[in-house]
């Protein structure tokens, strides 16, 4: 509103400063007395503005405070119409000729877009409840009394009103008690109401799309997984391979070695198989020991055959050329497959005592390697 | 001949709407056998879709069964149509011709006492009986707030899980609205916002005014005539 005020002032004196060309002199002097008196008038109009909009301005904060005061009041009876919706639908009451005398009283006080807008809503909500009504009335049609239906419904599905059911629900149901067959008896009764096609089932069951699903999942997560394997060896493949290959003959010499040591502390007395393989520590490393020593044999570098106790016994092969010839025939011909299990591999532990492995653990030494690292 | 096929491509978008006279010339070219593995495929197809009573979709029809054979599809509609009319007494009805949706109904009038439904759908064809006649005598239009107070007499709550029937809500506003038995639509301008439900295609489809003011009339033991208006738009409509 001051703000108004000072703009209303400025125009006309800024209008007319600028409009002010240059003339000569005589009429200069007759124009600028006409236009003095111009300006008084003009000075005079403005302060009249002034002061009237500076009288509104004085009612500026009061003004403010009964809009303020419409906007709320317009808020509370919206606010009331939409929580009442209910009770203001009920044909019986005059709730929402009430709620829009209220609201025609209160535009009277309106006089800005902000109040008018909030009366517009009022006037949409109050309208559609107006159209529910309406609605109402006419879809009464001939009194359909739903609670007598209900009744009716109930005592078709066999409720037994002598008994009182004791439910906290029970505020407005009538009570009875409803049999577990009650919504079976209206269920007999109403598929003669519709045409309803019978579904569909085959007699011996039918094949079911869910089985496959997970199959193709668990296929697909272990090719993912294959994948991903393979994505991540190729880089480290050509290291390992080599160090396979060399790992196994490097192997298959330690054990050679090992076996020659234990040989020359005492030539005479073979060593049983299952002393020199079984590492009581580890079933694997068992197996691998058992592989490796079967290298040996192959190559003509051990040999293992059985003593009186047809328990069998390994040692070296010295390199002599007449043992060579017999024994890489000998051993060309013998063939043998050892199947070993866990339980097993536990019996004979515990039968021959076997407390620690002859063939120590590979790994250990590059466990201790890599610590040192 | 290249001119009818150019535009049979053109016209295949829009389907069966009335190009019959290139069909026969582009049913020709198929073999009878062919189309007749088609048609059966078809009427396998719909059995197997009706289990759960959703409508069943054009495009789904397009994507499993007619493939390539597009062209031939309004023939071979009509075939698996009278297929399930002669071996099976049921009916292929669209009810929706703009988004051409499709539903299975029976052709034989209503049989008595035969075990058609088994249990569970039975007791929910009662409830489904009962709202749709509460909605009907109610001037076909209901708010949900009524629905579920009428509910409230019959000891079904929205809140509550129910012995026979479970979430009854989800039963109400999804089950039956998806399988187009019950049709709801909001109320607009309303704040929390309300729903109203109507019947819904099938509804209108597998049942009719008059049946189910007979239901009411039975239920209470009164002459149909007793409710005038709703008498009077029951005959109408059976017209």
């Amino acid at each position: 509103m001051s703000h108004a005020g000072t703009s209303g002032e400025s125009p006309p004196a800024a209008r007319r400063r600028r409009a002010r060309p240059p003339q000569p002199q005589e009429r200069a002097a007759r124009e600028e007395a006409a236009e003095a008196a111009q300006e008084e008038a003009a000075e005079e109009e403005a302060a009249g503005e002034r002061l009237r909009q500076l009288s509104i301005g004085d009612g500026d904060d009061d003004d403010r405070e009964h809009n303020r005061m419409i906007r709320s009041q317009y808020r509370e009876l919206i606010s009331t119409v939409q929580q009442n919706r209910e009770a203001m639908l009920n044909s019986k009451s005059n709730r929402l000729t009430e709620a829009l005398e209220e609201a025609n009283r209160l535009f009277d006080g309106v006089c800005r877009a902000r109040e008018a807008a909030l009366d517009a809503h009022f006037l949409v909500i109050a309208s559609n409840i107006g159209k529910e009504k309406a609605s109402e009335l006419h879809s009464e049609m001939s009194a359909f009394d739903s609670t007598a239906f209900a009744e009716d419904l109930l005592t078709f599905m066999g409720i037994n009103r002598t008994e009182v059911e004791e439910t906290d629900e029970s505020e407005d149901i009538p009570g009875g008690f409803l049999p577990t067959g009650a919504w079976q008896t209206i269920g007999e009764e109403a598929p003669k109401y519709f045409r309803r096609a019978p579904t569909f089932h085959y007699m011996m069951g039918s094949f079911k799309s869910e089985p496959p699903v997970p199959k193709q999942r668990i296929e697909r997560q272990r090719k993912a997984s294959r994948r991903k394997a393979e994505r991540a060896m190729p880089a480290q493949l050509k290291k390992m391979e080599e160090s396979h290959q060399e790992a196994t003959e490097k192997e298959v010499e330690r054990i050679l070695r090992i076996l020659q040591t234990h040989f020359e502390d005492d030539p005479n007395t073979p060593i049983s198989f299952f002393d020199f393989v079984i590492d009581p520590n580890s079933f694997a490393r068992t197996v691998e020991n058992v592989f490796h020593v079967s290298f040996l044999t192959r190559d003509g570098l051990a040999k293992i055959k059985l003593d009186e106790d047809e328990l069998p016994i390994i040692e070296p092969i010295k390199p002599s050329e007449g043992g060579e010839e017999e024994d890489s025939r000998a051993g060309a011909r013998n063939q043998v497959v050892i199947s070993l299990n866990q339980k097993e591999w536990k019996e004979i532990i515990e039968t021959f005592q076997i407390r620690e492995a002859m063939i120590t653990p590979p790994y250990q030494a590059t466990e201790e390697e890599m610590e040192t690292e | 001949m290249s001119q009818r096929k150019r535009s049979k491509g053109l016209g295949c978008s829009q389907l069966p709407d009335g190009e019959d006279d290139f069909i026969p010339t582009q049913v020709e070219r198929r073999s009878p056998e062919q189309l007749n593995q088609k048609v059966s495929e078809l009427v396998q197809f719909l059995l197997v879709k009706d289990q759960k009573k959703i409508p069943i979709k054009r495009a789904d029809i397009l994507k499993n069964i007619i493939r390539e054979y597009k062209d031939a599809y309004s023939e071979i509609i009509k075939r698996a149509d009278r297929t399930l009319q002669e071996v099976f007494g049921l009916q292929l009805v669209e009810i929706d011709a703009k988004r051409h949706i499709y539903i299975l109904i029976n052709n034989l009038p209503c049989a008595q006492g035969e075990l058609l439904c088994r249990g569970k759908e039975q007791e929910k064809m009662g409830l489904l009986l009962v709202i749709l006649s509460f909605i009907f005598m109610k001037g076909n239009s209901v708010k949900d707030s009524a629905l579920w107070e009428f509910l409230h007499l019959l000891r079904v709550y929205p809140g509550k899980q129910h012995g026979v029937f479970g979430d009854v809500r989800k039963l109400v506003t999804e089950e039956f609205v998806r399988q187009k038995y019950l049709e709801t639509t909001a109320i607009p301008l309303t704040d929390p916002p309300e729903f109203k439900y109507q019947w819904g295609p099938r509804a209108e489809k597998e049942t009719s005014k008059k049946d189910v003011l007979n239901f009411v009339a039975k239920m209470q033991g009164k002459d149909p005539k007793f409710w005038a208006s709703q008498y009077s738009e029951a005959n109408k409509a059976t017209t």
